[in-house]
């Protein structure tokens, strides 16, 4: 039995090693001397971080993402949950097809919604601009923020909103003062993770990209692709310090919302 | 079908606030996916005349149907060793708890707040020439001169195994949290030995996030282009990189639009049989 | 094919099992006769789940053997005990049919497959299942599947029984159908059994003995009839059954209250002997009789009287502010009204005295 679970915990970690050990290396690699990626680290420098800051390309398309998954994570967030809350207070019926369409973008793979999306854009002329990039990580992101504030809703007793409407509240001033206030940790969270999801998606826009407007992966890529400086390194550690504090904040968001709930009849 | 989290409850909205409030998420769906998707594959069948040539032209084409089956054999690959992986770390997890659990769960989620690009990069740092696993091996002794293995069907596999293995890790631990721990004393009072009650209780009860993770890590490796793009050669290439080459270099539209109907009509065909069969609840590693 | 076996006897010596600094069980000694059906009784948290468990081989005691039928279990695993089990939520394998789980313990003693088939359907039939064999357990009822987990506890002829409060998600008629079941099978296989519930009903009616746990101890162990006439203590006198607590002091012959009046204490009282000092006497509400105010053993004020069908429970205030109850048939005559003083009388055999809670 004790020997099982020694082999299997052996297993485990090795599993994880596996897991980090590709992070772990990448990250020292930004403070290497060398023209090229070196492992272990030859001699100290913050050059590449500097040459990072200093680049206007690497500059606006950080700027352009961040443009993109804000604006996605908006969008999202607002489209998600009202879906939500009419598919959950309407008439019912609708359940499947909404779950079918929800789990479409999830099953399609990217490449052919990719595709799909350049050809379509091309027609229309949203190629390369922010609001073609903005639908087209909606569409991918709409499924994951769905299922979240779904959770949080299946969670709210919806006697909660009778309860506000027989003391003289509306139907919009219920669910603003009462199920939004009890979902909003799970919004929230859904938000971060359509802004993740926008920010870090290389497919769409390998083929979105336009001539001036390229996302952060995009231009990534073409450094993977083409000379793999140490650039990408220290561009990986400063989005593992942008992941630890969207990480640290989601939470302390989470705690937040834990300690308020026991004491919630208390506070106005 | 189960619709789960959907079961309307509660007073009832008025049709006319349920249908604005649905207007965003259905005209998204249908203006963004939907309609792009479908005048997309109309290409691959009404280019230049109603025809299904491009699609015989995928499948007998030998150059083609060597890419589709090599398609499926790295996707079936990279859905074998994830499995391989993430049940013992899912059966692990569902028997830890505190610190222990939380460590695990953290380095299994790690994954999903990194870049896909940069763990890329990083395996093409760790695979190349003078990279540290030929190095590592060098110096052991294990090997004497360094071994090809970047850009190679190996490369592409590990990569996407490291990127994919999380999704399978979910549903097993779902389905193994799931099931009371009274079964596993039930089976040993019968008589069975720890592994005798595992393989016939504990296995069969966990088999749904089994097929789940497994369906749902096969699926997503078969179009997968990222990783095989920058760690397979052409010798390698995946329906994905074919479908890129077919547009941004040949500009064939309808036969990249074939490839693209016959990788979305498999996929589909996949989830629509699991759905029938378990519920799409159980694939995503929802608890029941 | 038949189903008889003899049950074995346990001898539990020393048992204890302590999770870090809380201890479950303490210095626990049992023995349970072969072919009897015990009854673990207890309060939630008592200890009674934590023996069974170390019976089963699922919790290994951090101190203390267990034997069964003379050989030492207290370290074999739970899959070489030769022991069925039945758990509280019936635990019937979801994925195989009803006759697959009834023949699980076979396949796993390696009982070839046409042999196998036939005793489950034999245990099946014990049960009075033997139609059901090739549903799926969440096609039959609960008590239809309680009897499935019954059938798969005793199919290979195990020694002994163990039961955890395998009633408990059944609903009231249901358990009370159940009770005769088990113990008309169990009477009729001579199986050893350990029950165990919280159900001090289900305990009478069904056990032999019944071992009362309290924190980790053993408050006593005797035929039901006994447990109830005679508790061994003052804990046991007010777990089991209502019983009426008047403190007193024993002199050794007269139990005294406060109020100046006295009692002679039979010597029947003394379940054990009680120095003279602080004492509780004790007496089940059904023995007291009302009498005439001012005649009789004590008098009380009556404050509430509640007819419930056959019996009717008058609740009457002593003097000192005690609570005293008295049960009476609803078939004699009128009860007395809500304010209304009231003399009762304590018959000499009801009385019961021990020695004052620390």
């Amino acid at each position: 039995m004790s020997q099982q679970n020694w082999m299997l915990n052996a297993f485990v970690y090795a599993v994880l090693v596996f897991i980090l050990l590709p992070i772990l290396i990448i990250l020292p690699m930004a403070f290497s001397d060398t023209d090229y990626l070196a492992f272990p680290p030859k001699g100290y420098t913050l050059r590449w971080f500097e040459s990072f800051f200093a680049s206007s390309r690497w500059m606006g398309a950080l700027r352009f993402s961040a443009e993109i998954g804000l604006l996605t994570a908006l969008c999202t967030t607002v489209i998600g949950t009202a879906a939500c809350y009419a598919l959950v207070r309407g008439a019912g019926g609708l359940g499947a097809v909404f779950q079918g369409l929800l789990i479409g973008p999830i099953v399609v793979p990217h490449i052919a919604l990719a595709v799909a999306l350049y050809l379509f854009f091309q027609q229309t002329g949203l190629s390369g601009t922010r609001l073609g990039y903005v639908l087209a990580h909606t569409v991918i992101a709409l499924p994951f923020v769905v299922f979240t504030v779904a959770a949080a809703l299946s969670q709210v007793d919806p006697a909660l909103e009778d309860a506000a409407m027989s003391c003289g509240a509306s139907r919009v001033t219920a669910f603003r003062l009462v199920t939004l206030p009890l979902i909003l940790p799970n919004v929230i969270s859904g938000g971060l993770f359509a802004f993740i999801i926008s920010f870090d998606e290389p497919v769409v826009a390998f083929f979105l990209a336009g001539i001036r407007d390229k996302t952060l992966p995009r231009m990534m890529f073409d450094d993977i692709e083409q000379n793999l400086t140490p650039v990408i390194p220290a561009i990986a550690v400063l989005l593992t310090l942008l992941s630890i504090v969207v990480l640290l904040a989601g939470w302390l968001l989470k705690r937040a919302a834990e300690r308020k709930a026991p004491a919630a009849p208390s506070e106005p | 079908m189960a619709a789960g989290f959907f079961q309307p409850e509660g007073r009832r909205l008025s049709k006319a606030a349920v249908t604005a409030l649905m207007l965003p998420f259905f005209s998204v769906i249908a203006l963004v996916f939907l309609w792009p998707l479908l005048s997309l594959l109309s290409l691959s069948v009404l280019e230049p005349e109603p025809t299904l040539a491009h699609y015989q032209r995928a499948i007998d084409n030998p150059v083609y149907a060597r890419v589709l089956w090599r398609t499926l054999v790295i996707a079936l690959w990279v859905s074998a060793v994830s499995l391989l992986l993430a049940f013992p770390v899912a059966l692990l997890m569902a028997r830890s708890e505190g610190p222990k659990l939380a460590f695990i769960t953290a380095c299994i989620l790690l994954p999903f707040w990194s870049s896909v690009l940069v763990r890329t990069a990083a395996w093409s740092v760790l695979l190349q020439r003078k990279g540290l696993i030929n190095e590592g091996m060098q110096g052991i002794g294990l090997t004497a001169e360094p071994l090809k293995l970047l850009y190679t069907q190996g490369a592409v596999v590990v990569a996407m195994v490291h990127v994919l293995m999380p999704f399978m890790v979910l549903p097993i631990y779902g389905a193994l949290r799931n099931i009371p721990a009274d079964y596993a004393r039930a089976a040993a009072i019968c008589g069975a030995p720890p592994w005798r009650g595992f393989l016939h209780v504990t296995l069969p009860l966990a088999l749904p996030g089994v097929i789940g993770g497994f369906i749902l890590v096969f699926l997503t490796a078969l179009g997968y282009f990222i990783t095989p793009s920058l760690l397979g050669s052409p010798k390698e290439m995946m329906i994905s990189t074919l479908i890129s080459q077919q547009i941004r270099e040949h500009l064939d539209w309808p036969f990249a639009a074939a490839l693209v109907g016959l990788l979305t009509l498999f996929v589909t065909a996949i989830t629509l049989v699991f759905s029938r069969l378990f519920g799409f609840d159980r694939m995503l590693g929802g608890r029941k | 094919m038949t189903l008889t076996q003899r049950g074995t006897g346990i001898e539990i010596r020393g048992l204890r099992k302590a999770f870090g600094q809380v201890t479950a069980i303490d210095h626990l000694d049992l023995d349970i006769h072969p072919g009897e059906f015990l009854a673990l009784l207890g309060p939630s948290g008592s200890g009674k789940s934590t023996v069974l468990m170390a019976l089963a081989g699922f919790e290994p005691p951090t101190g203390g053997t267990i034997r069964i039928d003379g050989e030492d279990c207290t370290h074999v695993p739970p899959h070489r005990r030769n022991i069925g089990m039945v758990f509280q939520h019936y635990t019937l394998f979801p994925h195989m049919s009803v006759l697959d789980n009834v023949a699980f313990p076979l396949r796993m003693r390696g009982v070839a497959k046409e042999e196998r088939r036939a005793r489950a359907a034999a245990a099946l039939e014990t049960v009075r299942l033997g139609a059901f064999g090739d549903r799926l357990p969440k096609q039959l009822s609960g008590g239809q599947q309680q009897r499935v987990a019954i059938a798969r506890a005793i199919v290979y002829n195990p020694r002994v029984l163990l039961m955890d409060e395998p009633l408990s998600a059944l609903d009231k008629n249901l358990r009370e159908e159940m009770q005769i079941e088990i113990k008309r099978l169990q009477e009729s296989l001579g199986i050893t059994v350990v029950f165990v519930t919280h159900d001090q009903g289900e305990a009478l009616t069904m056990a032999d003995r019944v071992a009362i746990l309290q924190s980790g101890r053993l408050q006593q162990i005797s035929p039901a009839r006994e447990l109830y006439e005679r508790p061994a203590n003052l804990f046991a006198a007010g777990f089991i059954g209502e019983m009426n607590q008047l403190n007193a002091r024993y002199d050794g012959a007269r139990a005294h209250f406060s109020d100046g009046t006295s009692l002679a204490v039979p010597q029947t009282a003394l379940v054990a002997p009680v120095p003279p000092g602080p004492a509780t006497l004790t007496i089940r509400p059904e023995r007291v009789r009302p009498v005439a105010p001012g005649s009789g053993d004590l008098q009380g004020v009556v404050r509430d009287v509640i007819y419930s069908g056959a019996g009717t429970l008058i609740i009457a205030e002593l003097p000192g502010g005690t609570e005293f109850r008295a049960r009476i048939s609803s078939a004699g005559i009128a009860p007395p009204a809500a304010g209304a003083p009231l003399g009762f009388a304590l018959p000499p055999e009801g009385l019961l005295l021990y020695p004052a809670a620390a």
